[in-house]
């Protein structure tokens, strides 16, 4: 057998083994994937109002993206050249983690335990943080204004909260603390932003922005009227992050992938050429020597994977508002309209409910029923 | 000769590393029931309230309020404790009754009759009862119209604090936990004790 097709032979079951190397089971990638269903079948059990499944989800995917990802065996696939970043198991881009926490906090305060609730919303802004990125504070309004209030109802003092949360203030200012208000209403719009990988490989992880025709909410409760609008964009928390770290390695990923593929093209090239016009055996084989590293070369640049992880939480919505109301005890009707930047109404929703002496009546209210 | 023991070190090899990463999955075969202590930490770790927390902190406190002069030598023969609920104002969300409940139980098998718990979280069953005595639906070794519900000479209770520091080192927690005794009849706290557990790690590069 000739060095050629030895090298040949070679190259083949080279990449065999990097496809093969580089794929994982279908069972572990959903275990892997695991957070993100849960993400989804929470979101969508809480407005269902099936509360109970709703923190199981959430629950058990909290303890996923809680936990320490030191170690992770799927991370360091992810970093490798030969897998690609969606390998790794899911944690969600930070806005996502956020999100998670967030709806935890609000069935935590349904269930009469706002310090809890309080826990889930630091929790949520420790996720926004990243001072890799020169980012040491979060910027989502809802959760320092709902840690303010958590503590100010705990007898606290949430005044340092709620500073915060008016100078992150882009869209509305949050109203000051009512302590005596007990109904708590907590409303989304919209449909959340969309990833989508960029670059030549796919290596740039981008967002598409989401959208809410609906962005201001009427709440009606009796003659109690409030009209809020948002104060938090999922969409401008996911695209003004800046770069991941894992950005640089997916960058590396693409360099290398372009450098051995035009490696692989140069020595392909250069060897033919050399044993074509080889006027002896000795200098065939070089050619063809060359031949097959560039055949390699670009084997292992087809088996690189720069490609950005694109799973996302697909049923997020885009806005998020709130409002606080004080209502006697007993059994209340309450209407939200939806309505557009005009005033017309886009989506209507009713909910009854009873308020219970002593403690906050928390109620969810979306304009999206998955 | 030496072509084909070449050829054949490549296809050993090819097999070899094939075999190596054909599976794809994670412990196939799955992996046995681990016993652990609670005190100890698992390899299912965060820089979160765990445990191997609850246990020591618990442990401490019901050794620290076993020596108590308050509890030791109450005047009024055996005190009488109400436990209310821990406020939890850490980042952790937490199951704030483990607290409280280990500590009850702790205190209960060490201290031998020297400090008694009221139920207080059973008061609605308790006052069912007393009202089917008093009403003769059920038997009585005593008068139950005569008020024997015990009043707190002590509220037991607790809050756990946290500080929370990022950095491109990682992240730290730190928590505070601390326990008071409160006399309900002047408000005096007669005894607090505290525990601290910090910890930090640092993140896989592909999450950050």
């Amino acid at each position: 057998m000739s060095a050629f097709w030895r090298t040949s032979i070679g190259s083949f079951l080279l990449a065999l083994l990097l496809a093969g190397c580089a794929s994982v089971s279908p069972e572990e990638q959903a275990h892997r994937n695991r957070a993100l269903t849960q993400f989804q079948s929470g979101a969508t059990a809480l407005r269902n109002g099936n509360y109970s499944a709703a923190k199981a989800d959430l629950d058990a995917a909290l303890l996923v993206i809680g936990g320490s990802s030191a170690g992770d065996a799927s991370a360091r696939e992810s970093r490798s050249y030969f897998n690609e970043e969606s390998v790794k198991t899911f944690r969600g881009e930070p806005y996502e983690r956020v999100m998670a926490y967030y709806y935890r906090g609000i069935l935590y305060w349904m269930d009469g335990q706002p310090d809890n609730a309080r826990a889930a919303f630091r929790s949520a802004a420790v996720q926004d943080q990243n001072p890799e990125l020169g980012i040491n504070q979060a910027d989502w309004v809802l959760l320092d204004y709902l840690d303010g209030l958590a503590s100010a109802k705990l007898g606290g003092d949430g005044s340092d909260a709620y500073r915060r949360s008016v100078a992150e203030a882009r869209l509305n200012k949050p109203p000051p603390y009512d302590v005596q208000a007990n109904v708590l209403v907590f409303l989304e719009m919209g449909q959340g932003p969309t990833k989508y990988a960029a670059g030549e490989y796919g290596e740039q992880l981008r967002f598409r922005p989401g959208s809410a025709s609906d962005p201001i909410a009427v709440v009606r409760v009796g003659s109690v009227e409030a009209k809020v609008g948002p104060y938090d964009d999922l969409t401008y928390q996911a695209t003004t992050r800046g770069g991941r770290v894992m950005d640089h390695v997916l960058q590396g990923k693409a360099v290398f992938k372009k450098t051995t593929d035009a490696l692989g093209t140069g020595a392909i090239i250069a060897g033919a050429g050399v044993a074509i016009a080889g006027d002896s055996n000795a200098t065939r084989n070089v050619g063809l020597g060359l031949v097959a590293a560039g055949v390699i070369s670009k084997i292992v640049s087809a088996a690189t994977t720069p490609a950005a992880d694109t799973r996302q939480w697909s049923n997020l919505p885009n806005l998020l508002s709130f409002v606080a109301l004080k209502l006697p005890p007993g059994q209340h009707h309450m209407t939200v309209d939806f309505q557009g930047p005009n005033g017309e109404t886009r989506v209507t929703r009713q909910v009854h409910f009873e308020v219970i002496p002593g403690r906050d009546t928390v109620l969810f209210v979306s304009d999206r029923n998955t | 000769m030496k072509q084909i023991a070449s050829s054949t070190a490549l296809a050993l090899a090819v097999v070899v590393f094939g075999a190596g990463c054909a599976s794809g999955v994670k412990n196939p075969s799955g992996v046995p029931v681990t016993v652990m202590k609670p005190d100890e930490q698992g390899f299912v770790a965060g820089t979160g309230i765990e445990s191997q927390d609850l246990v020591s902190v618990t442990d401490k406190m019901a050794r620290s309020l076993l020596s108590t002069p308050e509890i030791n030598s109450f005047p009024g023969g055996v005190p009488r404790i109400v436990i209310l609920p821990v406020e939890n104002s850490t980042r952790f969300p937490i199951n704030k009754d483990l607290f409280t409940a280990r500590i009850q139980a702790m205190l209960n098998s060490k201290a031998q009759g020297r400090m008694r718990f009221l139920a207080r979280d059973r008061m609605t069953a308790l006052e069912q009862e007393r009202q089917l005595k008093q009403e003769g639906k059920v038997t009585s070794n005593s008068d139950p119209n005569i008020q024997e519900f015990k009043g707190a000479d002590f509220f037991l209770t607790g809050k756990l604090m946290s500080l929370t520091t990022q950095a491109k080192a990682g992240v730290s927690d730190y928590v505070l936990y601390t326990f008071q005794l409160i006399d309900p009849r002047t408000s005096d706290i007669v005894w607090e004790d505290s525990a601290e557990v910090k910890k930090q790690s640092i993140e896989d590069a592909a999450y950050r």
